[in-house]
C-alpha cells in the first residue's frame, strides 16, 4: 500500500443542521410530511390545554373574597383562589397559635442556616457539622415547637444544641475569613501553635466546657409558651413527619441492611422478618396499627402522644424499604473491594464505613432520593388517622362555611407545593451526583 | 516480544536471601469448594527471604494456595502457620495475620473513590492508628520507591493498568508486611505494561522480602525465584531450583506445561 494522504485534512465547520435553531427545528420537527402535521397538530394541544389553564387560572380568577359567593359573583369561569391565600396560616402551620408563629419559622431558619455550611467549600469539619444536624437539632427544634417547661435533659441537650450552633456559625466565619478549621484558629489567636497537642487539646475542652456552661445558664433564663401537638398541623406537621423520617430511615435502612447480610443467623433472621413483614403490608396499615393496637400492648396508663406512635411506625416502615435500596446498592460492590480492604487489614466496620458505604450510597443516590420522596408524598396518609397535616387542612377548606365545596383550587395548590418540593429534591439529587461522579470515573 | 526478554535475563539470578528462620509452614492441608477438592495434601515450608513462583494451568488451585495463606480462604484441614501464628477461626489472630501479610490482585482492587494517596494512607491510618502527617510521609516514600510520586492526588480510574498494579503494591508495602503475596499481577496488563509492574516487583524481591508469586511470567521466574512450585489439580507436582525446573523439568506434567507456555 501506497501513502493514502501525506497531509493533515483541517477540520470544516459541522453542516447547519447541527448548529442553527433552523437546522435543529427541520430535523427534528418537520423532516416529512407526517411529522410537520403532527407538529402542528401537537402544537395545538398544547395551546388548547395552556390558554385554558391561564383563563381559569389567572386571567378569569377571583384573588380577593370574603366568600365563595363573592368569587361567583365576580366569575363563574374563573379559579377562586381567595379560598385559599384565606387559609394560608392554616394550610402551612395548622392550628399553631398564630402569636407563636414565630418559632416555627425560627426553627427553619436555625435549620438552614445550620446546614448551610455544608454546601460552603471552603468551610472546614463538614461531617461535624452534618452530625451535629442530625443529633442536637432535633432536640433545640423539638423545644422551640412544643415549649413549655424544660426537663433536665431537655436543658442539657437544649444548651448543647445552642453551643454546636454558635460554634458552627463561627466556624463558618473561620472558614471564610481564614481558610482555617475553629479549632486551629482560636489556638493560633491564643498563640499556642507550638504547644504540645495534650495542651492544646485540654485549652479546647476548657474552652468548650465554659461555653456548654455559659449556654445552659442563659437558656435557664427563658422558656417559651408549651403548645400541645394536637395544634401542630399543615405543612409544618407534614415537614415534621417526613423530616424526621428521612433523616432516620437512611441510618436505619442502612442498619436493617448490614443486619440481613450479617453472617449471625439471629441478626439475619430478624433483619430478613423485620423488613419483609413491613414491606408486605401497606403503611396505613402500620399506621392503624402504630395508633389503635399499639397502646393495647402497653402497660396500663402508658400513654404515648399520637405524633410519636405516627413517627415512629413511618420510620420503621420507610427504614424497611430504605434497608432493601441499600442492600442492592450493596451487592453492586465486587468482591475485590472486600478482599482489597481486608488486606489492608481492616475490620468489618472499616471496611464497611470506609471502603463499601461511600460507593454503595453513591451508586444508590437516585434510589434513596426517589424514597425520600415516596416518604414525603406518603406521609399525607397520616390525615386518614386525624392529624391535620397539609392534606386535611387543604380538604378542610371545603368544610369551612364561606368556602363550603372550594375542592379544586386547594388541591391545586398543595399538589403544586408538593411538585416544588418534590422537583427540588430529584434535581438536588440529580447535582449531587454530577459532583460525587465528578472525580472518579471508572 | 516475550516477557522474558522484557525482565531482562542479562540481571541474571539474584542472589538468594533466604535465612534459616520459617516464614509459612503449610502441613497436610486440603480445601474444598463443596465437593470440588481444590487443594490436595499441601505441604509447603518457605523461609524469610525466599521468593517463590507459583505456576501452573488455571485451576490448578495456585491462587486459592496464596489465598489461604491470607485467609481470604478457610481451609478444612491441615494447619496453616504463618510468622508462628496458626490460622484458624481465631478472628482476632486473622485481623492480624493480614496486616502482616501483604497481597497484590490480578485486578488490582484499589478503592474507586478514593484518590491514590488515601489508598495509601487509610491501612496505616486506621489500623495501625498513625496520624495523617506520618501515614503521608510513608505513602510518598513508597509511590517513589514504584515511581509514580506524581499521581498521588489522581484516582485510579484516571491511570493506566500498570500504574494501578504498581499502587496497589505500593498500598501493601505501606503495612510493612513481612509476606508478600502476588494473585497472577500481570495478567490482566497490556503487554507494554508488564515491564513497569514486573521491574518494581524485581525490586522488591532485592530488598530481602518474603515473596510467593503466581504467574506465568517465566523470564520474571528465573530472575527472582529461589524455587518455582508447579501445581496441577490442587497437588503440588513438582518444586525445584529455577535453573533445574526450566532445564531439566522431571515430571511429564511439568514437561507439557512447558512446552505450552515457552
Amino acid at each position: 500500500m501506497a501513502i493514502v494522504k501525506a497531509v493533515n485534512t483541517p477540520a470544516r465547520a459541522a453542516p447547519i443542521s447541527e448548529t442553527s435553531l433552523v437546522g435543529w427545528l427541520r430535523k427534528n420537527l418537520f423532516s416529512s410530511a407526517i411529522n410537520t402535521v403532527l407538529t402542528l397538530f401537537m402544537a395545538f394541544i398544547v395551546y388548547l390545554i395552556v390558554s385554558g389553564v391561564v383563563v381559569w387560572g389567572y386571567l378569569d380568577a377571583t384573588f380577593v373574597a370574603e366568600n365563595r359567593r363573592e368569587c361567583f359573583d365576580n366569575s363563574l369561569t374563573g379559579a377562586c383562589w381567595a379560598g385559599v391565600i384565606d387559609w394560608f396560616d392554616n394550610i402551612f402551620y395548622g392550628r399553631y397559635p398564630r402569636e407563636e408563629i414565630w418559632r416555627i419559622n425560627f426553627g427553619g431558619l436555625l435549620l438552614a442556616l445550620w446546614m448551610a455550611p455544608l454546601w460552603i467549600t471552603r468551610v472546614h469539619g463538614k461531617i461535624l457539622v452534618g452530625a451535629s444536624v442530625v443529633a442536637l437539632y432535633p432536640f433545640l427544634a423539638g423545644y422551640l415547637f412544643s415549649g413549655g417547661d424544660k426537663g433536665l435533659f431537655v436543658q442539657v441537650m437544649v444548651a448543647g444544641a445552642i453551643l454546636a450552633f454558635v460554634i458552627n456559625m463561627a466556624n463558618v466565619v473561620a472558614g471564610l475569613v481564614r481558610n482555617q478549621s475553629l479549632d486551629r484558629l482560636v489556638i493560633d489567636l491564643l498563640g499556642q501553635a507550638n504547644a504540645p497537642d495534650k495542651t492544646q487539646r485540654n485549652i479546647l475542652l476548657g474552652l468548650l466546657a465554659a461555653g456548654f456552661a455559659a449556654a445552659f445558664l442563659w437558656q435557664a433564663s427563658w422558656t417559651v409558651v408549651g403548645v400541645s401537638w394536637t395544634k401542630w398541623g399543615g405543612l409544618f406537621l407534614t415537614l415534621v413527619i417526613s423530616g424526621i423520617g428521612i433523616a432516620s430511615s437512611l441510618p436505619g435502612g442502612i442498619a436493617l441492611a448490614l443486619g440481613r447480610r450479617s453472617k449471625l443467623p439471629v441478626i439475619r433472621v430478624l433483619s430478613t422478618g423485620f423488613i419483609e413483614v413491613f414491606r408486605s403490608v401497606p403503611l396505613i396499615t402500620v399506621l392503624f396499627m402504630a395508633t389503635t393496637m399499639f397502646p393495647l400492648f402497653m402497660p396500663e396508663g402508658f400513654v404515648l402522644n399520637k405524633l410519636v406512635q405516627v413517627i415512629i411506625a413511618v420510620v420503621l416502615f420507610n427504614a424497611c424499604y430504605m434497608a432493601e435500596t441499600v442492600r442492592a446498592g450493596l451487592q453492586a460492590i465486587p468482591k475485590g473491594q472486600f478482599e482489597g480492604a481486608h488486606t489492608i487489614g481492616l475490620g468489618y466496620w472499616g471496611t464497611m464505613g470506609l471502603i463499601i458505604m461511600p460507593q454503595a450510597l453513591k451508586h444508590m443516590i437516585p434510589n434513596i432520593v426517589g424514597s425520600f420522596i415516596g416518604l414525603l408524598k406518603n406521609s399525607t396518609l397520616v390525615s386518614i388517622i386525624g392529624l391535620f397535616d397539609i392534606l386535611l387542612m387543604l380538604r378542610s377548606i371545603s368544610r369551612d362555611v364561606p368556602w363550603l365545596g372550594l375542592h379544586k383550587e386547594p388541591l391545586i395548590f398543595g399538589a403544586i407545593l408538593f411538585f416544588i418540593i418534590c422537583f427540588a429534591m430529584s434535581k438536588y439529587s440529580r447535582h449531587l451526583e454530577v459532583t460525587l461522579s465528578a472525580g472518579n470515573k471508572h | 516480544m516475550s516477557s522474558e526478554q522484557t525482565t531482562g535475563q542479562s540481571q541474571g539470578q539474584l542472589a538468594s536471601a533466604a535465612s534459616s528462620e520459617v516464614m509459612i509452614e503449610i502441613t497436610e492441608m486440603n480445601k474444598w469448594y463443596g465437593q470440588f477438592h481444590v487443594l490436595k495434601d499441601i505441604n509447603l515450608t518457605v523461609h524469610k527471604g525466599e521468593r517463590i513462583v507459583v505456576c501452573g494451568p488455571s485451576g490448578s488451585g495456585k491462587s486459592t494456595l496464596i489465598r489461604c495463606i491470607n485467609a481470604l480462604e478457610e481451609h478444612q484441614e491441615g494447619q496453616i502457620v504463618v510468622d508462628g501464628i496458626l490460622l484458624g477461626k481465631n478472628l482476632k489472630n486473622l485481623d492480624h495475620i493480614r496486616t502482616e501479610v501483604g497481597m497484590v490482585f490480578q485486578n488490582f482492587n484499589l478503592f474507586p473513590h478514593l484518590t491514590i494517596l488515601e489508598n495509601l494512607t487509610l491501612g496505616p491510618m486506621w489500623v495501625r492508628k498513625m496520624g495523617r502527617t506520618e501515614a503521608n510521609e510513608i505513602a510518598m516514600k513508597y509511590l517513589e520507591r514504584v515511581k509514580i510520586p506524581e499521581q498521588a492526588d489522581k484516582y485510579p480510574g484516571q491511570m493506566s493498568g500498570g500504574q494501578q498494579q504498581r499502587v496497589a503494591i505500593a498500598r501493601s508495602l505501606c503495612m510493612s508486611p513481612k509476606i508478600m503475596l502476588f494473585d497472577e499481577p500481570t495478567s490482566a496488563l497490556d503487554p507494554e505494561m508488564i515491564k513497569e509492574v514486573l521491574d518494581v516487583m524485581v525490586d522488591l524481591a532485592e530488598t530481602g522480602m518474603t515473596m510467593i508469586v503466581v504467574t506465568h511470567e517465566m523470564g520474571f521466574a528465573r530472575t527472582i525465584a529461589d524455587e518455582v512450585i508447579f501445581m496441577d489439580e490442587g497437588d503440588i507436582v513438582e518444586r525445584n531450583i529455577p535453573t533445574e525446573f526450566f532445564g531439566n523439568p522431571e515430571h511429564e506434567r511439568t514437561q507439557k506445561f512447558l512446552s505450552q507456555i515457552l
